[in-house]
């Protein structure tokens, strides 16, 4: 496997030289050998020095050269923009979740055509990732590759194991059904409060209007759970008129809704941003939250205590209706806008990535926050599901072998503009805060998607 | 009174007639070469990092489908009727503070002199972290000032950032907090430029106190005010650090301004024309306070 | 009528004054305590959360269990990733300030000295040009002034960040700078002139000193705008050599959980040297006290 890989980079490389000698005086040659690389931090170390290993790596088989840089997610999403819309641009962008930034610009035709490089490796990529790797392009009107696939992540459910128990309750008698989750673990407020945690809630809902992504992820993975994850299609469609799915969305807001009322939620969530969630688990203010990534767990790896004993990391099983849930993964990777001089070294650079062994080395030594985008590579390595780090087990089984979904965003930049509304938030603000009647907010909320997506036609 | 309006009389006309008198009409030779000298690197830093960047602004956010999609928004209404807000109370609360304040700042006391480097902390603290620290500060649940509220008073404070206009004057309050030593600095460094003689020819006629402060330090100072307000009014426009790290624009949307919509839809939607449309919707008020500021710019001689 | 009331307080008792006095003076503290109190207390948070161990700091004590140094040693030893760089970085963002800082004096003294002590024809055109700086605020001028770095060929060079800032610092320098020399009297100038200086010799022997408030105000203001830029040193820098501050503040927004002891430590350290600087040249703007009243 990875000796077919590295001559098929070789291979290439040596064509390309080629083709440069013969069509290009040297200097032009010698340039296009070379690309700009835009790579973002991880949130912890070893994120970083596995990037760095891989682009090592790389120069070393091929003898390209690759110009990268490491620069934090906020610097880089405005870099990429900037970059995007005035033409000036590197050669390959590499970003964890960027999923405003790709159905956008795939749609306005500004990147560039991956298909042959994922090409070799499509028929090992989970239906998942080809899904969240392929965007509509509005000049070429059709869906194709803008996204080398590598890595991906889901959204587990992140619980203090031992303030349950100090509640009185067990983990291992959480029930498997969402709603039933949540509706276990609120138990254990009045229980911690008695014994003396003054200010402690069970539930670190999410149920801002803040943000910008917490709280419509939580959103929408309580209306997959009742049923509603057939309100986008990969075709684009919105499908707000089906009644399954008008009815989930008023469960969905209706359970959330009433748990902060009921007083479980801490009366802040409400405008809560997407820091304050994970400083307020850390600090036990709260029993549990669901929230993106394995970051909250690796964040605190430093206390052992915490880390290898306290913190519980929790996959969702089943929908309310006890069926097996499927959870949203946000694809990451490589993607190369137009006008990039280095197309080539760019592709053949995602080419090397792409190869499992490669992928799965790099997603390893990132300590598993991500996990490949080629499930095979998680069940031939043991290290997965036994890295003695707790949380990578119960997180890789949600993300690679349980059933998934997408991100919405990758079918629609018209999803992407309705978050950013914020309009679950939106709805659940309407119902605590104004008083609107459950079925009336989804039924505004709606009405404000449709508006939205009438606007970005397929 | 005769005596003040003497001196301020005196005052306007120091520099009028004897600059007319040399140098504007007898600019010539080396003289001109040297004026001509000393205006070039500004005008090489206007033509080659204005003209270009403002012209393509503008042709970012020219397309008037992207106004349409704006208008549809239902939170670009919310965001006007916020900015004015934010604009109106922030600048002008900020600046007649920042007025009073300059004159504390004359007092030669030793410990106004120390104040006023404390007073200065809140422009040098950088702004991300200050902003994120008030952010903390007005958490319900866990800010210090619930605690503090809690310790001296036993009471539990209200969570400030829930509602809609507790959340604006925070958001208000911050951008006070972060700008408002410059603008003292301006107006103190504006007071220290008023001749001593006027005040002793004010203190000569018996003006003390208010008096003086009505007829010699207001009339001075009425055009620098008034020029620091309308530039304030510009940047305060485009400012979106305090909205977006401190109530985020929450809740629901209800503190958004202009600036941190139009940022929001450029760097989280990924919309950058949309972005530029939005603030280009307050050229209508930016004009307009552009042209005054540069009629101010030739008023009469005599004040500051 | 001032007459009047001044005459009736001229014979009012030694006792009345002193007692004016002390009511001023104490309404004057009472201010004072005000200021320090608004001033202070966002700062003291900021302390408050470097001075805590990361697992406290949001467990609402008003002052940490267990005060420690460690986040400010872990910034200047550069014990962190985030950090691993600080002082080189320190190292750029003085550079970008400084530079920004100079250059913003020197353009903007120069145009508003041409302008309103030299009156220049049709000089007023070149302050009134400068005003369209401010048509769009400078926030969304960041995407055209990244296109046009890479024209100028600064691309990831420390020169674009302190041009972008010397842009927008200067329009508001010719500002206060022509506003604030008005108060300068010309028969200076023109003394001079007959004594033989050239024009620079007068705006550098006259001009400038005379104009010390307002350098010093305006210098600050420059300085802590480069201090206090993200976006252009977001958009303008890509390498770790050529990395600022800013990007490494950014880093703790990377993600949801940071170390936010370590952030602002870094902060509050990163905010020392345009303190320093200002009360290192307050003695200047002091100077203006005395020197306001030049005899003309």
């Amino acid at each position: 496997m990875r000796k077919v890989g590295r001559r098929s980079v070789l291979g290439g490389t040596l064509g390309l030289a080629a083709a440069g000698t013969l069509g290009r005086p040297y200097i032009a040659n010698a340039q296009a050998k070379t690309a700009v690389c835009w790579i973002n931090q991880g949130f912890i170390p070893e994120e970083d020095e596995a990037m760095k290993k891989v682009c090592e790596d790389y120069m070393k088989a091929s003898g390209n050269k690759l110009d990268y840089s490491i620069m934090p997610f906020m610097a880089l999403n405005q870099k990429t923009i900037s970059a995007l819309t005035s033409g000036d641009v590197p050669d390959l962008f590499f970003e964890d979740a960027p999923s405003s930034i790709l159905p956008q610009n795939a749609w306005d035709d500004k990147l560039v055509d991956v298909s042959d490089v994922v090409a070799p490796y499509e028929s090992q990529l989970s239906e998942t990732a080809r899904l969240g790797s392929t965007f509509y392009n509005k000049a070429e009107k059709k869906r194709s590759y803008y996204l080398c696939p590598i890595k991906q992540g889901a959204t587990p459910f992140h619980i203090w194991g031992d303030l349950v128990e100090k509640a009185g309750l067990k983990m291992s008698e959480i029930p498997k059904e969402w709603d039933g989750i949540w509706t276990y673990l609120k138990e254990a407020q009045k229980p911690l409060r008695a014994k003396g945690m003054r200010k402690v809630y069970a539930c670190g809902l999410q149920i801002t209007t803040v943000g910008p992504n917490d709280g419509n992820n939580v959103f929408t993975h309580f209306l997959i759970a009742n049923g509603g994850e057939g309100i986008i299609t990969p075709d684009g469609k919105l499908h707000t008129d089906d009644p399954k799915i008008r009815e989930a969305a008023i469960k969905s807001v209706e359970f959330m809704t009433n748990l902060y009322k009921e007083g479980v939620v801490p009366p802040e969530a409400l405008s809560w941003n997407d820091a304050d969630d994970n400083n307020g688990y850390h600090e036990k203010l709260f029993v549990m939250d669901f929230d993106g990534t394995l970051s909250t767990e690796l964040a605190m790896i430093k206390d052992k205590q915490a880390f290898f004993h306290d913190m519980q990391t929790l996959a969702p099983v089943n929908k309310n209706d006890g069926t097996p849930m499927k959870t949203q993964v946000n694809a990451g990777g490589g993607f190369i806008p137009k006008g990039a001089k280095g197309v080539e070294v760019a592709k053949d650079f995602m080419k090397y990535f792409m190869q499992p062994k490669v992928m799965n080395e790099n997603l390893k030594g990132g300590l598993g926050r991500w996990v490949p985008a080629i499930p095979q590579t998680v069940k031939d390595d043991p290290w997965w599901l036994n890295s003695g780090l707790p949380p990578v087990t119960p997180y890789v089984t949600e993300a690679v072998l349980n059933p998934t979904l997408p991100v919405y965003e990758g079918y629609t930049p018209a999803w992407g503009q309705a978050n950013a509304e914020q309009l679950w938030g939106q709805a659940h603000a309407d119902v605590i805060k104004n008083g609107m009647k459950v079925a009336d907010a989804v039924d505004k909320a709606f009405k404000r998607c449709n508006e939205i997506f009438a606007k970005v036609v397929l | 009174m005769s005596v003040t309006q003497q001196a301020l009389a005196v005052g306007r006309g120091v520099g009028a007639r004897p600059a007319r008198r040399t140098w504007h009409a007898g600019l010539q030779g080396s003289e001109f070469t040297w004026a001509v000298a000393f205006a070039v690197p500004y005008a090489l830093i206007f033509f080659a990092f204005v003209v270009y960047p403002v012209c393509y602004g503008l042709w970012l956010g020219g397309q008037s489908e992207l106004y349409r999609q704006l208008f549809d928004d239902p939170r670009y209404l919310t965001a006007v009727v916020n900015t004015l807000i934010y604009v109106g109370v922030g600048v002008n609360l900020k600046m007649a503070l920042a007025f009073l304040l300059s004159g504390f700042f004359m007092r030669k006391r030793w410990w106004s002199k120390a104040l006023l480097v404390v007073f200065i902390l809140p422009w040098a603290t950088p702004a991300l972290p200050a902003y994120i620290s008030i952010h903390w500060l007005m958490n319900g649940q866990w800010g210090m000032l619930n605690n503090v509220l809690y310790l001296l008073f036993g009471i539990d404070g209200p969570v400030y950032l829930n509602d809609r206009w507790m959340g604006l004057a925070s958001n208000i309050g911050a951008y006070i907090w972060k700008n408002m030593p410059f603008w003292t600095v301006i107006l103190l460094a504006g007071r220290m430029a008023i001749p001593q003689e006027l005040y002793e020819a004010a203190e000569v006629d018996g003006a003390t106190g208010l008096h003086r402060f009505r007829h010699v330090t207001l009339p001075l100072m009425a055009n620098l005010y008034l020029v620091c307000i309308l530039l304030d009014t510009i940047f305060a426009l485009g400012d979106f650090n305090s909205t977006y790290f401190v109530s985020g624009g929450g809740p629901a949307m209800s503190t958004e301004v202009l600036a941190t919509l139009g940022i929001r839809y450029a760097f989280t939607t990924a919309l950058p024309r949309l972005g530029v449309a939005t603030v280009m919707t307050a050229l209508p008020v930016l004009i307009p306070l552009v042209i005054i500021l540069m009629r101010k710019l030739r008023i009469k001689e005599g004040q500051l | 009528m001032s007459v009047t009331t001044a005459g009736h307080r001229r014979i009012a008792s030694p006792l009345y004054y002193r007692m004016r006095r002390y009511a001023v003076e104490a309404a004057c503290m009472v201010l004072g305590f005000v200021i320090v109190v608004w001033s202070v207390t966002p700062i003291y948070n900021m302390v408050m959360i470097a001075l805590d161990s990361h697992a406290d700091i949001f467990s609402g004590q008003v002052w940490p269990e267990n005060p420690s140094l460690e986040s400010f040693r872990v910034v200047v030893t550069q014990d962190f990733w985030y950090l691993a760089r600080f002082w080189h970085q320190f190292g750029n963002s003085f550079f970008v300030g400084l530079m920004t800082m100079f250059l913003t004096l020197v353009i903007g003294s120069l145009a508003s000295f041409t302008v309103g002590r030299m009156r220049l024809r049709n000089g007023w055109m070149l302050s009134n040009a400068a005003l369209m700086t401010y048509v769009i605020p400078a926030s969304f001028l960041a995407i055209p002034l990244y296109r046009i770095m890479q024209i100028y060929g600064l691309t990831n060079s420390l020169w674009a960040v302190i041009l972008s800032i010397v842009t927008f610092a200067t329009p508001y320098a010719i500002f206060i700078f022509s506003q604030y020399g008005k108060s300068i009297p010309m028969e200076l100038d023109e003394s001079a002139r007959i004594d033989g200086a050239n024009p620079f010799q007068i705006y550098f022997r006259i001009y400038l000193p005379l104009m010390a408030p307002a350098l010093v105000a305006v210098g600050t203001y420059a300085l802590l705008l480069a201090w206090n830029e993200y976006l252009y040193n977001f958009l303008m820098l890509s390498t770790p050599e050529s990395m600022t501050v800013a990007v490494a503040l950014a880093q703790f927004l990377n993600s949801d959980e940071s170390p936010w002891n370590y952030m602002m430590a870094t902060a509050i350290i990163y905010a020392l040297p345009p303190l320093i600087l200002y009360y290192g040249f307050r003695r200047y703007m002091a100077a203006g006290l005395t020197m306001g009243g030049v005899k003309g």
